[in-house]
Parts: C-alpha cells; sequence; structure tokens
C-alpha cells in the first residue's frame, strides 16, 4: 500500500475496501519499523489515530458522509497546533506547552476526515536548512541516513519520502517546504502567500510564511490544496478567495507553455545540478514548451535580503517566549531580568539566537534604514522583477538548491548553510506559488529537484504543470530502498 | 510651595498632554475577548491578547468607527490610509512583548480642541491621534507579582496635544473638554477611576519671550483633574526655582528628561526614573495587519451621524438660556449633568436658577462625598420643584437652602412633601407678625437705625438680619425690606 496515492488510499477506504483503522494500523506499523533510523516524529498519536480511525469506519458504517481527505493518515509539523496537544517547535523551550487552540489547516483537516498521525521534527522554530538544527532529535534523510533531511520540514519530508505516511504538512518562509522536498525525492508545495491560514502556525516570519503540503504524487497536494487553500477570517493576511479546484482542472499537456529561465543566475551550479537541470528543461522543450530566458539578477540580493526582513519579523515573533506566560521558566532566575535572560538562554538554540540578534540589530535606531527599510526596498525591486519576467513567461523554471542533500554536521558556517536557500528564497519575498519535484537522481542515487514558480495566485498552473512533469521527469516515483520493504499486516 | 515669587512670572510653562482612552467597543481591538471592566483575573482572555504563538490579530471594526467619530468631532484630518506598527519592549504585562500601534501614519491628524478658560474661549491645537492596544494589569502580592490580561489588548485611541497650554487651567479645561466630547459621541466610559481615561503631561519652562523649548519632564499617574492641576502647578513652580536658584549651570543640565509620577499624599511630583538616553522601540510595519483603508462616504457618514457636541450645546444654552459662558461650559463638560439639566427643564424654565442650584448649592453639598446629583438619587424633577417653590413665593431663598439639606440627607423624597411636612419651612406671610418684629428690632437698636439714618447702608443689613432671625428666616427678605425700611421712614427722628 506504500505506493500507493494518498487518493487511492481514501478511495479505498470509501469503497469499503480497506477499513481505516486497518490503514491507520499500517502506516504505523511502518513507522514502528523504520522510525528509529529516521527520526522523523517528535511524536506519533498512535491511541489518537486508531481512535480517529474508528470513528470514521463507524461514519462510513452508518453511510454517513466523508470527507476528502477520509481515512488519510497526515503528519503535521510542530509549530502547527493541536488543540491539547504538545507543540514543541522543535525546542527546549516549548517541550511542555500544550496548545489551547487549534490552527484553523487542523481543523480544515479534521472536518474533511483526516486522520492525524502525529508531529514532525524540525529546525528549531523553522529556523533552518537542515533540521539539525532542531534541539530534540535527528532526522536522517531515507535516501542517506547520513545526510540530512532538508529544513526546516525535514521530518515532514523525510516521513512521506520513507513512506510512513502519504500525506503530511510543513512550512515554508525561505524554502522550508521545497528544500525538504527535493533533498527527500518528494513533492513539496508552498502556495501563494494568503492562500492558507497562518492561524495556528507558530509565527517566524509572517509576511513570509506559508504552510505547504509534502507528498509523493503532486495530485495529492493538489488535494490538500483543495482543502487547506481558503480565506479565513482569524487571518487578516488570508487572501479573500478560495477554496479553488486543481483536480479536476490537470492538464495534459504544456504544449505552448512558456517556461522562463533565469539562466545568468544559475551561473554558479555544480555540475551535476546543472545537467539534470537542462535535461528537465530539454523535456519540457520537447514536450512542447517554450524556453524564454528571463533577467532575475536582482536575486543575487535575495538571501541577504531574506535574513534581514525575516529575523526582523522573527525577532519580535519570538519575543513571547520569555518564561512569563508558558513554556520552560528557567528555574535559576530570581528576578524579573533573570527570568527574561535565563529562560532565554536555556529555551532557545544557537541559530535561534543568531536570528534573534540579527533581527534585532537591522531594526536598532541608527541601522533601521540602511538594513531594514533598504531590505524592503529590494524586496519590492525584487516583486518587479518576478512581475516583469512573467510578463514573457508562464512559469519560471530553477534548481531548487545547489546541491542534493548532504551529510549531517558537513555544513558548519551559518552563512554557508544559508546559501542553501539561494534559489528558494526570492519566492517567499514575492509570495509567489512554487512548488519543487523530484527531477531526477545524482549518481550517489540521491534526489535532486526542480522548482517551478507561478505568478501570485496561480497556484493551480504550478500544480498542473507539475502534475504534467511528473509522468516524464526521469525520478519516476523512486523509492529510497532501504523503506521499500512491505511490513505485514 | 504655594507663596507667589514675583521672578515667576517672567516665566511660562509649555504643556503638552498625551491622554489615552478606552474605546468602549464590546470586544477588544485584535481580539473577539471581551473589552469589560472589573471582571476575574484572566477571564476575558483570548489566544490573542495572551500572546500564545500562532494567534493573529484580526482589527476590531468598531474601534476604527468610534477613532473616526472623534476625529470628526474635533475637525481633525482622517486618514484614508493608516497603518499599524510594532513597537517592542519587554515587560510582563505585555502579552507579545511588542505593542500594536500607529507610528508614522496614525488614523487621525491635527484637529482643535476648544474650551473655557477663565470665561474666554480659548483653542487648542492637537497634533495627533491613533489606535493602540492596551497592556495587561501587573498586581503585587506580598510573595509575588501576577499579571491580569483582561486588559491586554482592549482599544485605546492616544490624544496628543501640541505643546501649546501654558497653565494648568488650560490643561484641565482641556482634557474636560475632551473627555466631554468623548462623552457625547460614547466612544468611552471615561472613567479615570478604572482607568478608562488616563493623562500624561509633558511640561516645560522657559522665560516669557524665549522661542525654544527647554527640556521636558513627563509626569504620570494623576488620575484625576485636581491632581492634575496640583501637579502641574507644583512641577512648573519647582521647574522655575531651578532655573532661579542655578544661573550659573548650563539650561539644559539643569532640568533633564525624567519621568514623575504625582504623590497625592506628599502632594508633589516624585522622580520615578531618569531617561538618559530615549528608548529604542524598533518601531516597523505590523506585518500580520493589512493598512486601514477609508473611504469618503464612510468619512462622511460619520460626521454627519455627529451628535450634539459639548461647544455646540453650551453655546445653545447661552442663547437660549441666557446663561454665562462660564455657567454653560461647566454644565455642558459633563454630558450627565447636561442632560439632567434639560430634565429639570421640562418642569421648570427658571435656567439661571436651576444652573445655580446644580453648579453652586448642591455642587458644593456634594463635594466631599464623592458622589454626584446622579448617582446620590435626587431627581430631576425634584430640584425643578424646589426651583418652582422658591419662584412661586412658597418659601424664601433661605428656607430652600435647609431643603436642600434635607434632600441631600433623603435623596429621592419630593421637596414638596419636604416643605409640607416641615412647619419650620412654611413661609411666614402674617404682616402683623413681622411688624411686631420689626418693631422690636428698631427699640433693640437705636444706634443701627442712627447709622442708617446717616447713610450706612451697613447698618440696614445688619437690622434686616436681626428681624430674619426672629421670623426664623421664614420671612420673605424682600417683605422684610419693605416694611423695615417704611417704619423707620415713619419714625420721628
Amino acid at each position: 500500500m506504500y505506493n500507493q496515492s494518498a487518493i487511492e488510499i481514501r478511495d479505498q477506504f470509501v469503497r469499503g475496501e480497506r477499513t481505516a483503522v486497518s490503514i491507520a494500523r499500517y502506516y504505523l506499523d511502518r513507522i514502528a519499523k523504520f522510525e528509529n533510523q529516521i527520526g522523523s516524529f517528535l511524536k506519533v498519536y498512535e491511541d489518537k489515530a486508531l481512535y480517529q480511525a474508528e470513528q470514521l469506519d463507524k461514519k462510513r458504517a452508518a453511510n454517513q458522509s466523508l470527507g476528502k481527505l477520509a481515512g488519510i493518515p497526515i503528519a503535521v509539523k510542530d509549530n502547527i497546533l493541536v488543540k491539547g496537544e504538545i507543540a514543541t517547535c522543535a525546542s527546549k523551550f516549548l517541550t511542555n506547552y500544550r496548545a489551547p487552540y487549534q490552527a484553523t489547516v487542523v481543523d480544515l483537516l479534521l472536518a474533511e476526515d483526516a486522520i492525524i498521525i502525529g508531529k514532525t521534527n524540525m529546525d528549531e522554530f523553522a529556523m533552518g536548512s537542515s533540521t539539525e538544527n532542531s534541539a530534540l532529535q535527528k532526522t536522517h534523510n531515507p535516501w542517506n541516513l547520513k545526510c540530512t533531511p532538508g529544513g526546516s520540514s525535514g521530518g515532514s519530508a523525510a516521513a512521506v519520502a520513507a513512506r510512513l505516511c502519504p500525506l503530511a504538512l510543513g512550512s515554508d518562509t525561505g524554502g522550508s517546504v521545497r528544500l525538504p522536498g527535493a533533498f527527500c525525492g518528494v513533492v513539496g508545495f508552498k502556495p501563494t502567500y494568503g492562500r492558507v491560514s497562518r492561524y495556528g502556525l507558530v509565527a517566524y516570519g509572517s509576511s513570509l510564511d506559508q504552510i505547504g503540503p509534502l507528498s509523493v504524487y503532486t495530485a495529492d497536494t493538489a488535494l490538500m490544496m483543495e482543502v487547506i487553500g481558503r480565506n479565513c477570517t482569524r487571518d487578516s493576511t488570508s487572501i479573500p478567495e478560495g477554496p479553488e479546484e486543481y483536480l479536476s482542472q490537470f492538464k495534459n499537456s504544456i504544449q505552448g507553455m512558456k517556461i522562463g529561465v533565469p539562466w545568468q543566475f544559475l551561473d554558479n551550479l555544480a555540475d551535476e545540478s546543472r545537467h539534470a537541470f537542462e535535461q528537465a528543461i530539454e523535456s519540457m522543450k520537447q514536450q512542447g514548451a517554450q524556453i524564454v530566458e528571463v533577467d532575475l539578477s536582482i536575486l543575487k540580493y535575495a538571501i541577504a535580503v531574506y535574513y534581514i526582513l525575516a529575523t526582523a519579523e522573527a525577532s519580535t515573533n519570538l519575543a513571547r517566549f520569555d518564561g512569563i506566560r508558558y513554556g520552560q521558566r528557567s528555574p535559576r532566575a530570581k528576578t524579573l531580568e533573570e527570568v527574561y535572560d535565563f529562560s532565554k538562554e536555556d529555551g532557545f538554540g544557537a541559530e535561534v539566537k543568531r536570528r534573534i540578534m540579527l533581527g534585532t540589530f537591522v531594526l536598532s535606531a541608527g541601522y533601521q534604514d540602511a538594513y531594514y527599510r533598504k531590505a524592503q526596498k529590494v524586496r519590492t525591486l525584487m516583486l518587479r522583477s518576478y512581475k516583469e519576467a512573467f510578463s514573457k513567461c508562464d512559469l519560471i523554471a530553477t534548481p531548487v538548491s545547489p546541491f542534493a542533500a548532504f551529510e549531517m554536521g558537513s555544513i558548519q558556517d551559518p552563512v554557508q548553510m544559508y546559501l542553501q536557500d539561494i534559489y528558494t528564497v526570492g519566492v517567499n519575498l514575492a509570495g509567489l506559488p512554487a512548488v519543487s519535484i523530484p527531477n531526477s537522481l545524482t549518481k550517489s542515487g540521491m534526489p535532486l529537484g526542480l522548482q517551478l514558480i507561478g505568478p501570485q495566485k496561480e497556484d493551480r498552473r504550478v500544480l498542473n504543470v507539475a502534475h504534467f512533469l511528473e509522468k516524464i521527469l526521469p525520478f519516476h516515483n523512486a523509492t529510497p530502498k532501504f523503506v521499500n520493504e512491505e511490513v505485514k499486516l | 510651595m504655594s507663596h507667589k515669587h514675583p521672578d515667576h512670572d517672567n516665566w511660562e510653562a509649555v504643556i503638552g498632554l498625551e491622554i489615552h482612552v478606552e474605546l468602549n467597543t464590546k470586544s477588544k481591538l485584535f481580539s473577539v475577548a471581551p473589552n469589560h471592566f472589573g471582571d476575574e483575573p484572566n477571564t476575558n482572555i483570548t489566544e490573542v491578547c495572551t500572546g500564545q504563538p500562532g494567534a493573529l490579530p484580526v482589527l476590531n471594526k468598531e474601534a476604527v468607527r468610534k477613532a473616526v467619530q472623534f476625529g470628526c468631532a474635533i475637525q481633525a484630518e482622517i486618514a484614508k490610509f493608516s497603518k499599524f506598527d510594532r513597537k517592542s519592549y519587554f515587560y510582563p504585562d505585555s502579552p507579545r512583548n511588542f505593542q500594536i500601534t500607529q507610528y508614522d501614519q496614525p488614523i487621525v491628524k491635527g484637529g482643535t480642541i476648544i474650551a473655557e478658560v477663565n470665561g474666554e474661549e480659548k483653542s487648542f491645537a492637537v497634533n495627533r491621534v491613533h489606535l493602540e492596544d492596551d497592556a495587561g494589569m501587573l498586581k503585587h502580592f506580598s510573595t509575588f507579582a501576577g499579571v491580569d490580561y483582561n486588559r491586554a489588548g482592549c482599544p485605546l485611541i492616544e490624544i496628543v496635544s501640541e505643546p501649546c497650554i501654558h497653565t494648568p487651567q488650560e490643561a484641565v479645561a482641556y482634557a474636560m473638554m475632551i473627555k466631554a466630547i468623548l462623552q457625547y459621541i460614547d466612544v468611552s466610559d471615561c472613567n479615570m477611576d478604572e482607568g478608562s481615561l488616563r493623562i500624561d503631561t509633558n511640561v516645560s519652562v522657559r522665560p516669557k519671550g524665549e522661542k525654544e523649548l527647554r527640556n521636558k519632564i513627563e509626569i504620570k499617574n494623576m488620575n484625576s483633574f485636581s491632581f492634575m492641576e496640583m501637579a502641574l502647578k507644583s512641577e512648573i513652580h519647582r521647574q522655575i526655582e531651578e532655573y532661579l536658584t542655578n544661573p550659573n549651570v548650563p539650561q539644559d543640565q539643569i532640568i533633564k528628561q525624567a519621568t514623575y509620577r504625582w504623590d497625592p499624599e506628599k502632594k508633589e511630583t516624585v522622580l520615578m526614573r531618569r531617561k538618559e538616553t530615549a528608548d529604542d522601540y524598533r518601531y516597523f510595519p505590523e506585518p500580520d495587519l493589512v493598512p486601514i483603508i477609508l473611504t469618503d462616504t464612510y468619512i462622511e457618514d460619520i460626521r454627519q451621524a455627529l451628535p450634539e457636541l459639548p461647544l455646540q450645546r453650551e453655546r445653545r444654552y447661552v442663547r437660549n438660556f441666557d446663561l454665562s459662558r462660564h455657567q454653560a461650559f461647566a454644565l455642558t463638560s459633563d454630558k450627565a449633568l447636561a442632560d439632567y439639566f434639560e430634565e429639570a427643564l421640562k418642569t421648570c424654565s427658571n435656567a439661571r436658577s436651576l444652573s445655580n442650584w446644580l453648579l453652586v448649592e448642591f455642587a458644593g453639598r456634594l463635594k466631599d462625598s464623592g458622589e454626584t446629583i446622579l448617582s446620590i438619587g435626587i431627581k430631576p424633577l425634584h430640584i425643578a420643584t424646589l426651583v418652582n417653590l422658591i419662584d412661586q413665593g412658597k418659601i424664601t431663598g433661605r428656607i430652600a437652602k435647609s431643603v436642600a439639606d434635607d434632600m441631600m440627607a433623603r435623596p429621592g423624597i419630593d421637596p414638596a412633601i419636604i416643605v409640607a411636612d416641615n412647619p419650620d419651612y412654611q413661609p411666614l406671610n402674617d404682616q402683623a407678625q413681622i411688624e411686631g418684629f420689626v418693631n422690636q428690632v428698631i427699640a433693640d437698636n437705636a444706634q443701627s437705625v442712627a447709622d442708617y439714618k446717616a447713610g450706612r447702608d451697613k447698618a440696614f443689613a445688619f437690622l434686616v438680619g436681626q428681624v430674619m432671625k426672629l421670623c426664623r428666616g421664614k420671612a420673605s427678605p424682600q417683605l422684610v425690606n419693605e416694611l423695615l425700611k417704611d417704619r423707620i421712614e415713619k419714625m420721628k427722628i
């Protein structure tokens, strides 16, 4: 079953060919078998999932109408709140934080009869590109256990890649769904900014964050988007539209489509990645697409702009973690100052501290003009650049990252880590919809991803082309070897 | 502290007021939690106003409307585009450790407050009015401090004046008029005891004629208009003294930026903290909220729907009821009092007398009780009845004062009944009896009679007083006057 799509599994449940309990049990067994080597879950909701599955079976038996995600076990990144359950954001600060309310996306999933199977590992507070910044555990890439799964939604990507569940939710602020998607050989989609509610997503970069699905098949991501891509009255940045239909709108051709490629910007790609990307472009050409050169040279400032704006917003978003109302309070604190200082000292990891300090600095008096305001202006120039590019093409194609998944611990320099995001951050800065789909494998058998970027609100166009290319790209639903075993039911 | 120093006359104060007003919306500015004072701690809260991770602000449209109403009422410019900013600072009463406020693009710009100061109408300029959310409240217990987030997130408008106020009296008049306007358009309870109206002031002094502003200090914690007046008087005096007694120290070293609080026991301003450098709040636009965009129609509709404002009502009172400007201002400064007055006018047409009884007689009797004419339970109809009784000659002015005392002691009782029940209040109309008293007084006070005949009017007043004493105040003074004059004239020298 593990290579079946979420849609197929749901259909089998709805038709009565499988029970929800057996589906849940199946994936729980896979988790039991493989998880100790992968480490993708911070918490598995074994009892809760089986209970939900039982209720669902009863519902089906009573001939009640069933939701679009009925019976599908779904993993949720641990910065998305499930009411009554601990949400750690992979931080020591929140190991005791029990969510008093629920994220809109979780409400939407449950309303469509999804089974929440557990919470996944991530970089602490979503800050990182490898999930190595998790304060709680390491997640290993199912394709090569020595390698990182990418980040910050590494747990969700690894879980899907290892077929521990068919669908997962992650969050993407600078590439945190797309990069792990690429490293783990699964589909990772970031919707147009505002398409999916951020209510109940622990904020990192407020003007950049979006929750996005991870799945083996594009159709499953499209299904998820049909459920979660809609207006939310509790999120003021939610676009007043949706839901949209994606599945019924899939076309079987990209004939005549104009694909923009910013060749200049890809100058520094390593050989293997370059080759894989050029092959993908060639395939698209063969399928009737027109390849157009676009100028996105402004994106050479993208990392700088991103790390100024995201950290500025984060420095204020994380200010609430002060040991006063919830989370861990340092036991050695005796005064108010110490409660603040020691709780943060003890609770936050190095990368989180680094970004809070950076963000505070770029907003501080005497520096705000030169850093924060300047970065906002350059952001506007990037928006214009993309708009200009889209006047010449329908979608933009780029690689997702310069390299495939790297070995854990191999990148120690924070700035070198930041450079992993070079192709992904521009998309968040401009609020565009973008997807990472598995393109091919490297010589050493590691996945390389292809990124497709659409104009604002053209989520459908992006998913459409992704769905089409999925069938023709060389990756062709490859599966990591070690999880390629059936677990006896 | 109260002695007048002639040198002080050469100095003027420059005062700016920052008034924080809690709007009386049903729910908070960015969360659906109830906006209500006095409930059990931490019961009017949601994930938004306790800064839970993942919570997001959603703007309360009613709060925007009320801010615009106030802007229209003070004839300010309503910004068609305004936005919110994050203001960062750490304190336990701040659930997110940043306040959502409006920094550089507030919803209301400019504006004018016209208030009566010492009988004259003065115009004061408002700099801006903006929306922001309130902090929670720290409560101190013996071994720990607790935070109550009921107030966190409540909608505030901050009204900032230009530094155009020059005396404590002006400050009070300005603040009272703002309070009145807020009450008239019903956007706030303006309850200084409950903290729904809070005033901070910035004060500096300078020699008259000097153009530049000298260093200022801030005074907080003045929770009544009279405390504010006292605090300003005290601080102005203190600052001038500092300058006068340190003639050789460079001017900007004498008064340094600091925050003071008003100590009502010591009756002086007490230093809270020095401000060596300005706080860096790291303002930047709030990314979780979209800007407020208003249309001309929206603004005009609000402007058209404004009720009669205090100044209009004051002018109406002067025009229609022939009240003095001062009386009219005093009545209309408090909407509830003006409403009370107009209610009483339904059954009594003597506006001047009613006004006097409300503003002087009863106000004086209420002063130390902490009550108002409304809270004590005396009905407008009863004040009207009292005035009517006097005008109809049924009681004298003097008796009326005793009746008023009785009304205070037993609020809610009709004065007509009080009068009917008390034989001492029945006026003395028996002329023969009064003549008898007149004769007695003349006989007993020959010297005074002689003085009066010699031209000293004071003597006559004395004689009248003596007669009224014998009448136990129940005779009409006019009648006594007539009879006494008449009798003395008819007397053989």
